[in-house]
Protein backbone atom coordinates (compact mmCIF):
# COMPACT_ATOMS: atom_id res chain seq x y z
CA UNK A 1 0.00 0.00 0.00
CA UNK A 2 1.71 2.98 -1.00
CA UNK A 3 1.62 6.42 1.39
CA UNK A 4 0.34 9.81 0.15
CA UNK A 5 2.17 12.84 1.83
CA UNK A 6 0.24 16.41 1.20
CA UNK A 7 2.11 19.26 2.97
CA UNK A 8 0.90 22.30 4.24
CA UNK A 9 2.40 25.49 4.84
CA UNK A 10 1.78 29.09 5.76
CA UNK A 11 2.32 31.67 3.04
CA UNK A 12 4.07 34.47 5.06
CA UNK A 13 6.95 34.60 7.09
CA UNK A 14 5.76 33.77 10.33
CA UNK A 15 3.37 31.12 9.13
CA UNK A 16 6.22 29.79 6.98
CA UNK A 17 7.58 28.47 10.70
CA UNK A 18 4.78 25.66 10.68
CA UNK A 19 3.79 23.03 9.12
CA UNK A 20 1.03 20.06 9.02
CA UNK A 21 1.99 16.68 7.03
CA UNK A 22 -1.20 14.78 6.27
CA UNK A 23 -0.43 11.04 5.56
CA UNK A 24 -2.42 8.51 4.39
CA UNK A 25 -1.79 4.83 3.30
CA UNK A 26 1.16 2.76 5.15
CA UNK A 27 4.05 4.30 7.05
CA UNK A 28 6.13 1.26 7.00
CA UNK A 29 9.42 -0.14 6.43
CA UNK A 30 9.07 0.20 2.42
CA UNK A 31 7.23 3.93 2.42
CA UNK A 32 9.23 5.52 5.58
CA UNK A 33 12.19 6.78 3.22
CA UNK A 34 9.48 8.78 1.05
CA UNK A 35 8.58 10.49 4.63
CA UNK A 36 12.60 10.79 5.38
CA UNK A 37 13.15 12.56 2.34
CA UNK A 38 10.58 15.04 2.79
CA UNK A 39 11.32 15.98 5.63
CA UNK A 40 14.60 16.92 4.87
CA UNK A 41 13.57 19.10 2.42
CA UNK A 42 10.88 20.48 4.57
CA UNK A 43 13.48 20.81 7.83
CA UNK A 44 16.15 22.83 5.56
CA UNK A 45 13.42 26.01 5.98
CA UNK A 46 12.64 28.16 8.67
CA UNK A 47 10.01 25.61 10.21
CA UNK A 48 9.86 25.52 13.83
CA UNK A 49 6.14 23.49 14.11
CA UNK A 50 5.31 20.21 13.19
CA UNK A 51 1.93 18.70 12.67
CA UNK A 52 1.85 14.91 11.74
CA UNK A 53 -2.15 14.23 10.70
CA UNK A 54 -2.40 10.33 11.06
CA UNK A 55 -6.08 10.18 10.63
CA UNK A 56 -5.40 8.59 6.74
CA UNK A 57 -2.84 5.77 7.85
CA UNK A 58 -4.20 2.71 7.87
CA UNK A 59 -1.26 1.03 9.32
CA UNK A 60 2.13 2.70 10.65
CA UNK A 61 5.32 0.81 12.11
CA UNK A 62 8.06 1.63 14.16
CA UNK A 63 10.10 2.37 10.97
CA UNK A 64 7.36 4.80 10.41
CA UNK A 65 7.40 6.07 14.21
CA UNK A 66 11.39 6.22 13.76
CA UNK A 67 11.22 8.73 11.23
CA UNK A 68 8.58 10.95 13.14
CA UNK A 69 10.72 10.48 16.35
CA UNK A 70 13.51 11.95 14.35
CA UNK A 71 12.26 14.89 13.38
CA UNK A 72 11.10 15.86 16.76
CA UNK A 73 14.31 15.15 17.70
CA UNK A 74 15.58 17.74 15.24
CA UNK A 75 12.90 20.47 15.81
CA UNK A 76 13.53 20.29 19.69
CA UNK A 77 17.10 21.28 18.80
CA UNK A 78 16.18 24.17 16.76
CA UNK A 79 13.51 25.36 19.68
CA UNK A 80 10.92 24.03 17.79
CA UNK A 81 8.41 21.34 18.01
CA UNK A 82 6.68 18.26 16.46
CA UNK A 83 3.30 16.34 17.33
CA UNK A 84 1.06 14.00 16.11
CA UNK A 85 -3.07 13.93 15.90
CA UNK A 86 -5.29 11.57 14.91
CA UNK A 87 -4.24 7.97 14.29
CA UNK A 88 -6.82 5.76 15.50
CA UNK A 89 -6.05 2.07 14.81
CA UNK A 90 -5.59 -0.03 17.62
CA UNK B 1 0.28 -19.92 2.95
CA UNK B 2 4.38 -19.82 1.98
CA UNK B 3 6.28 -17.19 0.00
CA UNK B 4 9.98 -16.39 -0.89
CA UNK B 5 11.13 -12.70 -0.44
CA UNK B 6 13.89 -10.96 -1.87
CA UNK B 7 15.92 -9.36 1.25
CA UNK B 8 14.32 -5.94 0.56
CA UNK B 9 12.16 -3.61 1.80
CA UNK B 10 8.88 -3.48 -0.61
CA UNK B 11 9.55 -7.43 -0.09
CA UNK B 12 8.72 -7.47 3.63
CA UNK B 13 5.45 -5.67 2.81
CA UNK B 14 4.77 -7.88 0.34
CA UNK B 15 4.76 -10.76 2.96
CA UNK B 16 2.91 -8.21 5.63
CA UNK B 17 0.13 -8.16 2.46
CA UNK B 18 0.18 -11.30 1.92
CA UNK B 19 -0.49 -12.25 6.06
CA UNK B 20 -3.33 -9.79 5.85
CA UNK B 21 -4.95 -11.22 2.85
CA UNK B 22 -4.77 -14.64 4.89
CA UNK B 23 -6.16 -13.25 7.35
CA UNK B 24 -8.99 -11.84 5.50
CA UNK B 25 -9.46 -15.68 3.85
CA UNK B 26 -9.38 -17.06 7.52
CA UNK B 27 -11.99 -14.52 8.95
CA UNK B 28 -9.13 -13.93 11.61
CA UNK B 29 -9.56 -11.00 14.11
CA UNK B 30 -8.60 -7.99 12.61
CA UNK B 31 -6.31 -6.27 15.90
CA UNK B 32 -4.70 -9.86 15.63
CA UNK B 33 -3.76 -9.68 12.33
CA UNK B 34 -2.90 -5.91 12.65
CA UNK B 35 -0.28 -7.06 15.70
CA UNK B 36 0.92 -9.82 13.59
CA UNK B 37 1.77 -7.91 10.58
CA UNK B 38 3.72 -5.29 13.01
CA UNK B 39 5.77 -8.20 14.24
CA UNK B 40 5.96 -10.22 10.76
CA UNK B 41 7.39 -6.52 9.57
CA UNK B 42 10.13 -6.10 12.19
CA UNK B 43 11.42 -9.71 12.20
CA UNK B 44 11.34 -9.45 8.41
CA UNK B 45 12.92 -6.04 8.64
CA UNK B 46 15.63 -7.68 10.78
CA UNK B 47 16.44 -10.15 8.57
CA UNK B 48 16.72 -8.05 5.21
CA UNK B 49 19.17 -6.07 7.14
CA UNK B 50 21.47 -7.95 9.63
CA UNK B 51 20.90 -11.54 8.23
CA UNK B 52 21.04 -10.90 4.64
CA UNK B 53 22.97 -7.21 4.60
CA UNK B 54 20.04 -5.87 2.39
CA UNK B 55 21.35 -7.69 -0.52
CA UNK B 56 18.49 -7.76 -2.69
CA UNK B 57 19.70 -11.53 -4.45
CA UNK B 58 18.97 -13.05 -1.43
CA UNK B 59 15.92 -14.59 -0.32
CA UNK B 60 14.23 -15.89 3.46
CA UNK B 61 11.11 -18.16 3.52
CA UNK B 62 8.07 -16.58 5.30
CA UNK B 63 5.47 -19.52 6.15
CA UNK B 64 1.92 -18.91 7.70
CA UNK B 65 -0.15 -21.19 8.98
CA UNK B 66 -3.50 -21.90 11.14
CA UNK B 67 -3.08 -24.52 13.95
CA UNK B 68 -6.04 -25.42 16.33
CA UNK B 69 -6.71 -21.95 17.96
CA UNK B 70 -2.94 -20.68 17.07
CA UNK B 71 -1.87 -18.56 14.51
CA UNK B 72 2.30 -19.27 13.54
CA UNK B 73 4.69 -17.74 11.49
CA UNK B 74 7.77 -18.78 11.00
CA UNK B 75 10.28 -17.17 9.08
CA UNK B 76 13.59 -18.91 7.72
CA UNK B 77 16.74 -17.28 6.49
CA UNK B 78 20.15 -18.25 5.77
CA UNK B 79 22.16 -15.69 7.83
CA UNK B 80 24.54 -15.78 11.06
CA UNK B 81 23.20 -17.73 13.50
CA UNK B 82 21.29 -14.80 15.46
CA UNK B 83 18.72 -16.20 18.87
CA UNK B 84 16.75 -13.09 18.55
CA UNK B 85 14.63 -14.53 21.77
CA UNK B 86 17.98 -13.74 23.51
CA UNK B 87 17.47 -10.33 23.26
CA UNK B 88 17.13 -8.62 26.32
CA UNK B 89 15.86 -5.25 26.48
CA UNK B 90 17.58 -2.11 26.45
CA UNK B 91 17.43 -0.04 29.82
CA UNK B 92 14.85 2.81 29.94
CA UNK B 93 16.40 6.13 28.21
CA UNK B 94 17.29 8.90 30.16
CA UNK B 95 15.55 11.62 27.54
CA UNK B 96 13.06 10.99 25.29
CA UNK B 97 15.99 11.73 22.14
CA UNK B 98 17.77 7.79 23.41
CA UNK B 99 14.53 6.32 22.81
CA UNK B 100 14.58 6.36 18.99
CA UNK B 101 15.14 2.76 17.75
CA UNK B 102 15.59 -0.33 19.83
CA UNK B 103 11.51 -0.80 19.24
CA UNK B 104 11.26 -3.86 16.71
CA UNK B 105 11.40 -6.60 19.25
CA UNK B 106 9.39 -5.35 21.97
CA UNK B 107 6.73 -4.69 19.31
CA UNK B 108 7.31 -8.65 18.60
CA UNK B 109 6.71 -9.49 22.12
CA UNK B 110 3.85 -7.31 22.51
CA UNK B 111 1.92 -8.92 19.63
CA UNK B 112 2.96 -12.41 20.19
CA UNK B 113 2.06 -15.12 23.06
CA UNK B 114 5.75 -16.73 21.92
CA UNK B 115 8.31 -16.75 20.41
CA UNK B 116 10.73 -19.66 19.63
CA UNK B 117 14.14 -20.06 17.75
CA UNK B 118 16.13 -23.04 16.88
CA UNK B 119 18.92 -23.28 14.44
CA UNK B 120 18.83 -25.65 11.53
CA UNK B 121 21.50 -26.36 9.11
CA UNK B 122 22.60 -23.46 8.32
CA UNK B 123 19.47 -21.54 8.96
CA UNK B 124 17.78 -19.03 11.68
CA UNK B 125 14.23 -20.60 12.33
CA UNK B 126 11.98 -18.53 13.94
CA UNK B 127 8.58 -19.01 14.62
CA UNK B 128 5.91 -16.45 16.60
CA UNK B 129 3.14 -18.53 17.80
CA UNK B 130 -0.31 -15.86 18.50
CA UNK B 131 -3.04 -17.67 20.11
CA UNK B 132 -6.43 -16.52 19.78
CA UNK B 133 -9.40 -16.58 22.36
CA UNK B 134 -11.71 -19.70 22.12
CA UNK B 135 -14.64 -17.36 21.24
CA UNK B 136 -12.64 -16.14 18.28
CA UNK B 137 -11.28 -19.89 17.33
CA UNK B 138 -14.66 -20.88 16.39
CA UNK B 139 -15.30 -18.60 14.14
CA UNK B 140 -11.90 -18.88 11.77
CA UNK B 141 -11.14 -21.26 9.00
CA UNK B 142 -9.25 -24.26 9.41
Amino acid sequence: MPLVIQTETGSNALAAQTATLRLSGSLDTATAPELEAQLVTLLAGPIKELVFDLAGLSFISSAGLRVIAQARKQLRERGGLASESRFSKT
Amino acid sequence: MKMEVHATPEEVMRAVEALREFGRVKQLPDNVVFGLALALEECGCNIVQHALGRDARRKFQVAVECRSAQILIELRDAGPEFDVTGFTKPRAPAHEDEAIGGWGIPIVRRYTDAIQYRREGNENVLLLIKHIDEPSAGRFKA
